[in-house]
């Protein structure tokens, strides 16, 4: 909210901080001061002056002459472009020599210098609002009204709300009284230990029109249906108002905090409004009919509002209307038919109470956001009505004429009374951690509007907050008033004793031995959207999402994944329409599935309540692209990239403990529709499935608009959280003491047996004596027939308690070669 | 002087020469063999000397022996003067094209900047005694809001705009709006003492520059017998230490958060414009105040207590949170948080 530092010290004329002093201050007492500027900072160096005689420019038609009265006998020549320069005797602004305006020359700002204009000199400039950063409008140079002050004052002396200081402030929900000027001269009081007291405003309602006008209760009667929802309506009325334009010092008062000007009389609910912080309503009263009916609407009804549009109304709507129709939505907006108009001249003003909820709801429904329902919502000040109504009509009477009806209309409901809260000085030392003084306590908390009721000891106190403090609840709420105001920041640091504890859940650690492992085989980590749009997951035949969202902000995030293929996939089409080619990604995350009825009824009952789905932490990867090279001409990535990936980072992520096989999948069955079916494999450990990996499908490439080839790889993190079982460890062979030898065999086969079939056979073959078999070599073409593939084995052998002699190992290494001769009809090579 | 005898002296004359001359370990070995193998010369030498008198074979075997060390000796020497000069070639030779690329059997992995914050600041919090708790991103509205204080339909919910789901038949279900339901999962089910953090993805519905519908935050909570917000001072102290180094001071501003009372706003001295004096010079990073806001926190407030349980008149604690984005934008210069989320590897590859 924008605050006016020349309204808070008109209403606490003791306060003598710089407008810099008191945002430090607002800020470190919890009222965030996130922009300070200065409003009209020309006007400290314009003056009034008075026209004496214009005559035409030599030269150019659309300039003229104007000679100006200084004021002590001086005058001088400007040259004036504008178009509505005043007869002798209007009062105009001059920008005099050496004068900067900071909003002039489309806000670059200018200084006023001796310039030549079509050959003739002039030495200053006469100033339009615009450029005085006054207001928007440029339609030519401010004329003021006549005798506003002598030629020769300072722009700021003549007008004081020409020149200002203004607070952008970031209230908080809990602060509502902050809302409003009178709250903020409240706060400052307490903050600089000033006396604070609001004017009486005794006289103004002396002074009414009496009998005359007739008494309020004869021209308007007020019925509310609704108490909960307005447990106070209050109404005062005027008659013999003056519509019009307000004076220069109300508008600029009000452009300074960002409102637009209307008519004298808005410009009294508004100036109420940011004075109190409590919104307030003027009606026409002759288009009233005499009747205010407070009530929730009928479903179906229509109110055309001040901003022009129609709105239905829903049944919940707490509304304002005369004796057929609503005429306002309560706390929100008011409707068109009783505006206050130029012909206007009897006004009802409407201040109440309505329910923060109530006018919440109404204002979400009809998705509005107005400054009255931003305070109402947030609870305006109870007690001030009459207060507020009050000043309304004393403001009135001031800028439109007229007189006070007789009385004032209240229907009000019982509103509970802030309830005295007990503070005990122990417990506010105890959760501060430090000792405050316990008098400057109490009396910090008078200054704020808290009384004491009844007597105050040594050790404790009981205290009334005021109603413009709905916040204050609870002792808490006290002990936070009086750290606020004392300086939350002297409060010493001391570290706490803490109790060790386990973790819940345990995915962060799990998280990071993936994470780590995944890095270290050389693939970069992402981070993907939870939600994406239902085709997502169809492109990548992934299970349908189980939970939607029901106020997205795009389709493309409206439901949540069940997988992270998708966003993966979304990645890697971007990186190489950016003509990044080589992408290694994999991302950490959950997906989020229907839950698992049957594992959920062996779990104990969670006091919070369960789950509401099941969120399974799951990583995946996408290759594609190249593999690394050196001075070689590069290799495209192939399957068995993502195998080796796979296995590995089942391996790093369990520290060596669990070993993961790959087994082929046929990817009809659910969970692999995504993969190619030539390549279609799962990852097994511990009989267990932990995840799938294998080519993309040519349909999900083409879904996903990706031309290249792409491997991807799911793993399912809850399998591997499974509780470590005994077997769950590393043990320590002893290393072999005796040499090992090594023999060769390669073996032509045809091009269907699996290299994993014989160099299983081999191992058989090679029994006790074969430590290991490794394929080192697999050719087909040249000599080798059409149809047939050559691999070529070592199998390395040793025994354990002696160094084999070369006839044995010759003669075990004949039996290998003659058991794959056997198993695949193999040529020897 | 026997024809033997004179073959010998011919061959002592002859090898050292014949071992010069060969310029390759090959050579040498070659030549060796020509005159030590098997079919070699003084092998043949020494086949002639069957034909001499007992009397003499044994003087001439002397001869032949001394001559065969002799050429063995010399055949070392020359195997050594070979490798030698091998190696000083060697070492002489054009030095490697050390421009050219270093070979790597994988391209390196990179952690992205929110993981690396994150595993920095759970470290932090681990050293410090905490434990870490995870929870539902998906939770129920309850553990999300009326449990910490917020009351429906009030104002304090708009800073937190929420993903509401579709109802799939258990309660009023939404996009947890930060990691703090863990909180109130944990005093539903445990009994203090807790000195936890809840580190995790959360939701808002909000998108632009500094505001991702999905970000990432971290809360520390503690609770127990006597804890004061002297403590949370403390924690936070130690907190920036850590993270931002030695000398980073502490500052607290009061603010509203409807689950604790009182409320502070953190800001840490700027780690990024910081003088070897310990003062700041002010930088575009703290917008030239010196200060980094990077912090929420305040000392739970009563109704939490009661609406998870637990007797505020015994327990008292503190909660603190951050937004692990913030962090990462601050300490890494992003100035545009759906960085973090469009995963260009250009910009993932510089972590
Ligand atoms: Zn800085």
């Amino acid at each position: 909210m924008k605050a006016s530092y020349a309204f808070i010290r008109e209403l606490l004329p003791a306060l003598t901080a710089s407008p810099r002093e008191l945002s430090d201050a607002f800020t470190f007492a919890g009222l965030e001061v996130e922009g300070l500027s200065e409003f009209g900072a020309a006007s400290v160096e314009c003056v009034v002056v008075a026209v004496l005689s214009k005559r035409p420019h030599p030269t150019k038609d659309k300039l003229a002459l104007v000679t100006v009265d200084l004021g002590e006998g001086k005058t001088q020549e400007v040259v004036c472009g504008a178009p509505n320069v005043p007869e002798p005797g209007g009062l105009v602004v001059l920008a005099p020599l050496g004068a900067h305006l900071p909003a002039a020359a489309g806000g670059k700002g200018m200084t006023m210098a001796r310039r030549d204009v079509a050959g003739v000199p002039s030495e200053g400039m006469l100033c339009s609002e615009s450029e005085l950063g006054l207001s928007d409008s440029g339609e030519g140079i401010l004329v003021l009204p006549a005798n506003l002050a002598d030629p020769g004052t300072r722009l700021s002396d003549a007008i004081p709300s020409s020149h200002d200081h203004v607070f952008e402030i970031n209230v908080t929900a809990n602060r509502p009284d902050a809302l409003g000027h009178v709250g903020l001269a409240r706060e400052a009081a307490a903050l600089y230990d000033l006396p604070f007291a609001m004017p009486s405003l005794a006289a103004v309602l002396a002074e009414t029109a009496g009998a005359a006008g007739g008494v309020i209760g004869d021209v308007v009667r007020i019925q509310v249906e609704d108490a909960a929802g307005c447990p106070h309506y209050g109404a005062a009325a005027i008659t013999g108002v003056s519509v019009h334009a307000s004076p220069l010092n109300v508008r600029y008062r009000l452009a300074a905090l960002g409102v637009r000007s209307i008519s004298n009389v808005v410009d009294v609910t508004n100036l109420a409004m940011l004075g109190y912080g409590h919104p307030m309503h003027a009606f026409d009263l002759d288009r009233l009919g005499g009747m205010i009916v407070v009530r929730r609407a009928k479903a179906g009804e229509k109110l055309a509002t001040l901003d022009g549009v129609e709105r239905t109304l829903d049944a919940g709507d707490l509304v304002i209307a005369d004796a057929e129709k609503p005429i306002a939505l309560a706390g929100v907006m008011g409707g068109a038919t009783t505006e206050v108009h130029a012909g206007t001249t009897r006004v009802l003003f409407e201040c109440a109470y309505f329910d923060p909820r109530s006018v919440r709801r109404s204002a979400r429904r009809h998705g509005m956001h107005t400054e009255a329902s931003h305070r109402f919502e947030r609870g305006v000040d109870p007690g001030d009505v009459e207060e507020v109504l009050a000043h309304a009509l004393a403001t009135t009477r001031a800028l439109a004429g007229g007189k006070a009806l007789d009385g004032m209309l209240h229907v009000r409901a019982d509103m509970p009374r802030p309830q005295p809260i007990k503070l005990q000085r122990v417990k506010m030392d105890r959760l501060l951690g430090v000792s405050h003084d316990w008098q400057a306590a109490l009396s910090l908390l008078e200054r704020l509007g808290c009384t004491v009721h009844g007597t105050a000891t040594d050790d404790e106190a009981e205290l009334r907050p005021p109603t413009h403090r709905p916040d204050l609840l609870r002792s808490v709420d006290l002990i936070e008033e009086v750290a606020r105001v004392r300086g939350i920041d002297s409060i010493p640091a001391e570290l706490p004793p803490i109790r060790a504890s386990r973790d819940v859940g345990g995915r962060e650690e799990l998280e990071r031995e993936v994470r780590e492992a995944a890095v270290s085989l050389g693939l970069s980590e992402a981070v993907t959207f939870a939600f994406l749009s239902p085709e997502d997951l169809a492109n990548a035949k992934a299970p349908p999402a189980f939970v939607g969202l029901k106020n997205p902000l795009a389709v493309t995030q409206s439901v949540m994944r069940t997988r992270l293929l998708p966003g993966l996939l979304q990645a890697v089409g971007r990186a190489r329409r950016h003509g990044v080619k080589d992408a290694r990604l994999f991302t950490i995350g959950r997906t989020y599935v229907a839950p698992d009825a049957a594992a959920r009824a062996k779990e104990p009952v969670d006091p919070a309540g369960a789950w509401p789905v099941d969120e399974r932490t799951s990583v995946a990867a996408v290759f594609v692209g190249e593999r690394p090279s050196w001075l070689q001409k590069p290799e495209s990535l192939d399957v068995w990239d993502v195998k080796g990936t796979a296995l590995e980072l089942v391996a790093r992520a369990t520290r060596g403990v669990w070993t993961a096989t790959a087994e082929r999948l046929d990817a009809t069955v659910e969970g692999a529709a995504h993969l190619h079916p030539r390549g279609a494999a799962r990852l097994m450990a511990r009989g267990r499935q932990l995840g799938t990996f294998g080519p993309l499908h040519p349909d999900v490439l083409e879904a996903f608009d990706l031309t290249a080839p792409v491997f991807v790889l799911e793993l399912d993190l809850e399998a591997l959280r499974a509780p470590l079982e005994a077997a769950d460890r590393v043990v320590y062979k002893p290393i072999p003491r005796f040499p090992a030898s090594a023999r060769d065999v390669a073996v032509v086969v045809k091009d269907d047996v699996l290299a994993g079939a014989v160099v299983d056979e081999a191992r058989r073959a090679a029994g006790d004596l074969g430590q290991e078999v490794a394929l080192f070599d697999r050719f087909t073409g040249g000599s080798i027939p059409e149809g047939h593939t050559s691999l070529a084995l070592r199998v390395v052998y040793r025994a354990a308690a002696r160094t084999l002699t070369d006839a044995e190992v010759d003669a075990r290494h004949t039996e290998v070669t003659q058991a794959l001769q056997r198993a695949f009809g193999g040529q020897l090579r | 002087m026997s024809s033997i005898d004179q073959a010998l002296a011919d061959l002592r004359a002859a090898f050292p020469a014949r071992f010069a001359a060969a310029e390759t370990e090959q050579a040498l070995r070659d030549e060796n063999a020509k005159i030590l193998g098997k079919k070699g010369e003084l092998t043949a030498i020494l086949k002639e000397m069957g034909k001499l008198p007992n009397e003499e074979r044994r003087a001439t075997g002397e001869k032949v022996n001394l001559l065969k060390a002799e050429v063995e000796k010399g055949f070392e020497a020359r195997l050594a003067e070979l490798a030698k000069g091998k190696r000083d070639a060697d070492l002489a030779a054009p030095p490697f094209d050390l421009t050219l690329p270093g070979r790597l059997a994988l391209p390196r992995g990179h952690k992205h900047p929110i993981s690396r914050v994150r595993e920095d600041v759970v470290a932090i919090f681990r050293q410090m005694g905490f434990a870490v708790h995870d929870g539902p991103e998906i939770e129920l509205e309850t553990n999300n809001f009326e449990r910490l204080g917020f009351p429906p339909d009030h104002p304090a919910t708009d800073m937190q705009d929420s993903f509401w789901t579709e109802d799939f038949g258990g309660g009023r279900t939404l996009l947890r709006t930060h990691t703090s339901n863990i909180q109130a999962r944990a005093m539903m089910g445990q009994k203090p003492p807790f000195a936890f953090i809840a580190p995790g993805a959360v939701f808002r519905r909000d998108d632009d520059v500094t505001h991702s519908p999905m970000f990432h935050q971290l809360e520390a909570f503690v609770v127990d017998r006597g804890v004061s917000m002297a403590h949370l001072r403390g924690v936070l102290s130690e907190f920036a230490v850590r993270l931002y180094g030695p000398d980073t001071p502490v500052r607290l501003r009061p603010s509203y958060f409807p689950f604790v009372e009182p409320g502070a706003e953190v800001d840490i001295g700027c780690a990024f414009c910081k003088r070897p004096d310990g003062t700041r010079a002010g930088c575009n990073v703290c917008k030239h105040t010196g200060w980094i806001e990077i912090l929420g926190c305040g000392m739970i407030h009563p109704v939490v207590f009661e609406q998870c349980g637990i007797d505020p008149e015994e327990f008292t604690g503190f909660a603190l949170g951050m937004g692990l984005e913030r962090v990462a934008m601050l300490r890494y210069d992003v100035d545009d948080i759906r960085l973090f989320t469009e995963n260009d590897p250009r910009f993932l590859e510089q972590f």
